[in-house]
């Protein structure tokens, strides 16, 4: 199908729902839960009961955040429902109803406080740079830089992939890059709440973030996140006319091409895992793949399933908060599809799929590693 | 019946929740409840998923001795409610009876687990070197069993025939809950199956045979301005040699409601609906070896159309299996889907155009030839099912759809529950002696997805059907009128 996709309103979205059934057919989540009611058209349908009349409560409501926002149901809808946008509205009313789920409330009531997802202390957000042996005197905090490098919360605080803040400093500073990071002048890019439908929340922290990033002066804002990037291209980008907003796969891309950094081969097959809002729902399919065909020695398998057709991680639109269960099976079942490429390790190029990927594999494939791409691509820089 | 008593399935597999119930009394079909509720229990009691063969016996094992009725659903993506119940009971929830897939390169043939989509089962088998033959034009969500448990023509009947021709063996838990293996020798034969709408069993498994991957494929779009010519065209096309893989075609008025969906279309139509214009489009895809694909083209030298880009032939190929997209038009969209004899395929387009032009109606068709002397066409109009007045109206014009196609020796594509009031057309009365004869072979106590298939319910008695949709039929033309 093609990208063009509409939203006009629950209601009006409710009613165009053709009810086919195509969404369901691809849904992670309804393949992990089985029931109707957790099937895209269920929920569309669920919505409609609720916009009618039937009583909401707080279960029935769960089945809406059972969902990691992957846009694969928009990808294949008949009646081009953009369902991303459907999910996030009914959830902001859902919120609005005081119905959303509880894990959720204490992430908000945690960004609040802390500025981050998982509370906390903030001045700790980079507290990674001080594991590096390598790290300059500044601790990568500059006044003034060419680049802003949005570092994220997941890659702030969760140590299994606090390495792709590491290796991703370490990339550009081999690149040459004038780049900084804003320490605990970061906060939460918002996205989280947005993906809870706590749209008002969300408005603090993006202004918090735009002063932070103004005040350097900045060309470009970098982002390991694919959630982090698509959240600042829809919700920061109009307040900073000319800033260039990359993932870091973009960035990359650029600094291979202008052969700005010196590699080693390395001996290795991989599979490539496209992130959802890096790749569906973000549009960047090809800078990832020129960065790992830049690698010498480097062999990539693909797997069937990529692309406009990638699979999910299980780790998107609050899933894991929610439901941490269904995240988990989403993620095996997606780890088995890419561990059946015979690749010794699955490649991607967001943190939160690391994250969820990796717990998949140590179910399903414990032999396979999970690396964010700034990760081997550290390894095989010739310093 | 107490959940306790459903002992053979695990317990998270069965479900009594009220939305969750209600979330399973409906297909595509979007029916206002005045014409549902006074006559017919939509609403399970109890919504069952079992998890293989052996549980779906079990399950109809249960049922058999209770004697509650029991509806077996995969997508449920028809809208004549074949899958959603008429008398409460149990729905037999099959979608966990996916993929399974087992090739045999040497037969050429493959078994498959039920609720696998058709789209899934091609894309599998693709990767291996191979193709199914056939496959309905909603593959992405239609299943496997759900298919031949339908009328099972679409896109590739035209070279291959129906799913039917293509099946080897079938297996099925019997109304009895004796779970058996059917092919065409067997008692009662694979035949038997085949349309049956899950009134005789639930599938399980599906064997069927494959093709070897096409090594070339090739498309054509073809613009024309007169519906005679059109028709023609796609009667001599079906009957070429070599025989297309596909040929779909378009009128101007499925064009207009793309266009007014909001998407592109490859024709310039005129500003306004009416006249109606006799443009129309044909596509036509070879699949194959690459020198039946290039005899195929050179064939199309003698069709009568102008031939648009190959860029165009080639983004219509891939909107095959979306053409829902319509229904954007809507917000609601009904339609009348009948078998045509391909014959009098253009006669059947000018009497839509003519019936759309004197009643100022917006109506569409589109259609895939599925034999060489048999079309498939879907005639669709746009509507609001918010409107519930307007809405029963417009329901009740599918049977002047339905009775135009009738005058050519068309008639309804399935059956289920609301087409059950056109079964004198559907069937004689010697074949559906012959269906009842089984019916009552194989489900004595009536109750696999009863209330479909076999008996029009009130108030789809032909007479009561036929005043009340001809009433209506008037009334969506006096409100449904397209305003200037």
């Amino acid at each position: 199908m093609k990208d063009q996709a509409f939203f006009e309103g629950l209601m009006a979205e409710a009613v165009i729902c053709a009810y086919c059934g195509y969404c369901r057919a691809v849904c992670p989540t309804y393949a992990g839960v089985g029931w109707e009611s957790c099937s895209p058209r269920g929920r569309i349908q669920l919505t409609r009961l609720i916009m009618e009349g039937t009583p909401p409560t707080r279960d029935r409501m769960t089945r809406l955040y059972q969902c990691t926002l992957c846009g694969h149901c928009t990808q294949v809808c008949p009646t081009r429902i953009d369902l991303r946008r459907f999910w996030l509205e009914a959830r902001k009313q859902t919120v609005a109803r005081e119905l959303s789920p509880q894990g959720l409330a204490a992430a908000r009531d945690n960004v609040a406080k802390t500025g981050n997802v998982y509370g906390y202390p903030n001045d700790e957000r980079a507290g990674w740079v001080e594991y590096m042996d390598d790290a300059p005197a500044d601790l990568y905090q500059r006044d003034q830089a060419e680049v802003v490098y949005f570092v994220g919360c997941s890659s702030s605080f969760s140590p299994r992939v606090q390495r792709i803040a590491e290796s991703f400093v370490r990339v550009l500073d081999a690149a040459g890059v004038d780049f900084t990071i804003l320490g605990e002048g970061e906060v939460c890019c918002g996205f989280p709440l947005l993906a809870a439908g706590m749209h008002d929340q969300a408005q603090a922290v993006i202004e918090h973030n735009l002063e932070r990033v103004r005040a350097i002066g900045a060309t470009t804002i970098v982002f390991n996140c694919p959630a982090c990037r698509m959240m600042w291209l829809e919700e920061y980008a109009r307040h900073l006319p000319g800033v260039r907003l990359l993932h870091s796969t973009e960035l990359l891309a650029e600094l291979t091409a202008a052969q700005r950094l010196p590699m080693k081969d390395v001996n290795r097959i991989v599979t490539y895992h496209d992130p959802c809002d890096l790749a569906r729902n973000g549009g960047v399919y090809e800078a990832p793949r020129a960065v790992l065909a830049a690698i010498p020695g480097l062999r990539l398998v693909e797997v069937h399933e990529r692309r406009e057709r990638g699979l999910c991680c299980g780790g998107g639109g609050d899933l894991e908060m929610v439901d941490t269960a269904l995240s988990g099976r989403v993620a095996a079942r997606t780890v088995s599809k890419l561990a059946g490429t015979g690749a010794q390790t699955i490649v991607t190029a967001c943190p939160q799929c690391v994250r969820t990927l990796t717990r998949g594999a140590e179910q399903t494939a414990p032999d396979v590693t999970v690396k964010d791409i700034v990760e081997l691509l550290a390894e095989a820089l010739d310093r | 019946m107490p959940l306790t008593q459903l002992a053979s399935i695990p317990a998270d597999r069965v479900t009594e929740d009220a939305i969750e119930r209600k979330l399973y009394s409906r297909d595509l079909a979007s029916v206002p409840a005045i014409m549902v509720k006074p006559f017919f229990r939509t609403l399970p009691d109890v919504v069952v998923r079992p998890g293989n063969a052996e549980q779906v016996a079990e399950t109809i094992r249960q049922a058999a001795r209770e004697r509650i009725p029991v509806t077996p659903r995969a997508a449920a993506s028809t809208s004549y409610y074949n899958s959603v119940p008429v008398r409460g009971g149990w729905v037999l929830d099959v979608n966990d009876m996916r993929d399974g897939i087992e090739l045999d390169t040497a037969r050429q043939t493959v078994r498959v687990l039920p609720a696998t989509t058709w789209f899934e089962l091609d894309d599998a088998l693709q990767q291996r070197g191979f193709a199914v033959k056939s496959y309905p034009s909603s593959a992405v969500s239609a299943t496997v069993g759900g298919w031949v448990s339908m009328q099972g023509h679409g896109m590739g009947s035209l070279k291959y025939g129906g799913v039917g021709e293509q099946l080897v063996s079938l297996q099925v838990a019997l109304p009895s809950g004796e779970l058996v293996t059917v092919t065409r020798e067997s008692d009662p034969p694979l035949d038997w199956f085949i349309a049956a709408e899950g009134t005789l069993g639930v599938i399980t498994q599906v064997e069927l045979t494959v093709r070897p991957r096409p090594a070339a494929e090739s498309h054509h779009l073809f613009a024309f301005d007169e519906l005679n010519t059109l028709g023609q065209n796609v009667v001599s096309l079906a009957r070429a040699e070599p025989c297309p893989f596909t040929i779909f075609f378009a009128d101007s008025g499925y064009l207009r409601l793309l266009a007014r969906a909001g998407f592109h279309i490859p024709l310039d139509l005129p500003q306004s609906h009416f006249p109606v214009s006799e443009k129309g489009l044909l596509l036509v895809s070879f699949q194959g070896e690459p020198s039946e694909v290039n005899q195929g083209k050179d064939r199309l030298t003698r069709v009568a159309g102008c031939e648009l880009s190959s860029d165009l032939a080639l983004e219509e190929w891939n909107m095959r299996l979306y053409h829902l997209r319509a229904k954007r038009a809507g917000p609601s969209l009904l339609a009348a889907e009948s078998w045509l004899p391909i014959d009098a395929l253009h006669h059947y387009l000018k009497s839509v155009k003519a019936l759309a032009e004197r009643s100022r109606l917006l109506i569409g068709t589109y259609g895939l030839a599925v034999a060489p002397n048999m079309a498939l066409v879907m005639s669709l109009y746009p509507t609001d099912e918010r409107r519930t007045v307007e809405y029963l109206a417009a329901l009740g014009f599918t049977k002047r759809l339905h009775d135009l196609a009738a005058r050519y020796g068309g008639r309804p594509y399935g059956v289920g529950l609301w087409n059950s009031a056109y079964l004198p057309r559907l069937f004689s009365r010697t074949r559906l002696d012959e269906l009842k004869r089984r019916k009552a072979r194989l489900d004595p106590s009536g109750i696999m997805n009863p209330g479909k298939l076999y008996q029009a319910p009130f108030p789809l008695w032909p007479i009561t059907f036929g005043i009340g949709a001809m009433l209506l039929g008037a009334a969506h033309i006096a409100l449904g009128r397209e305003r200037p």
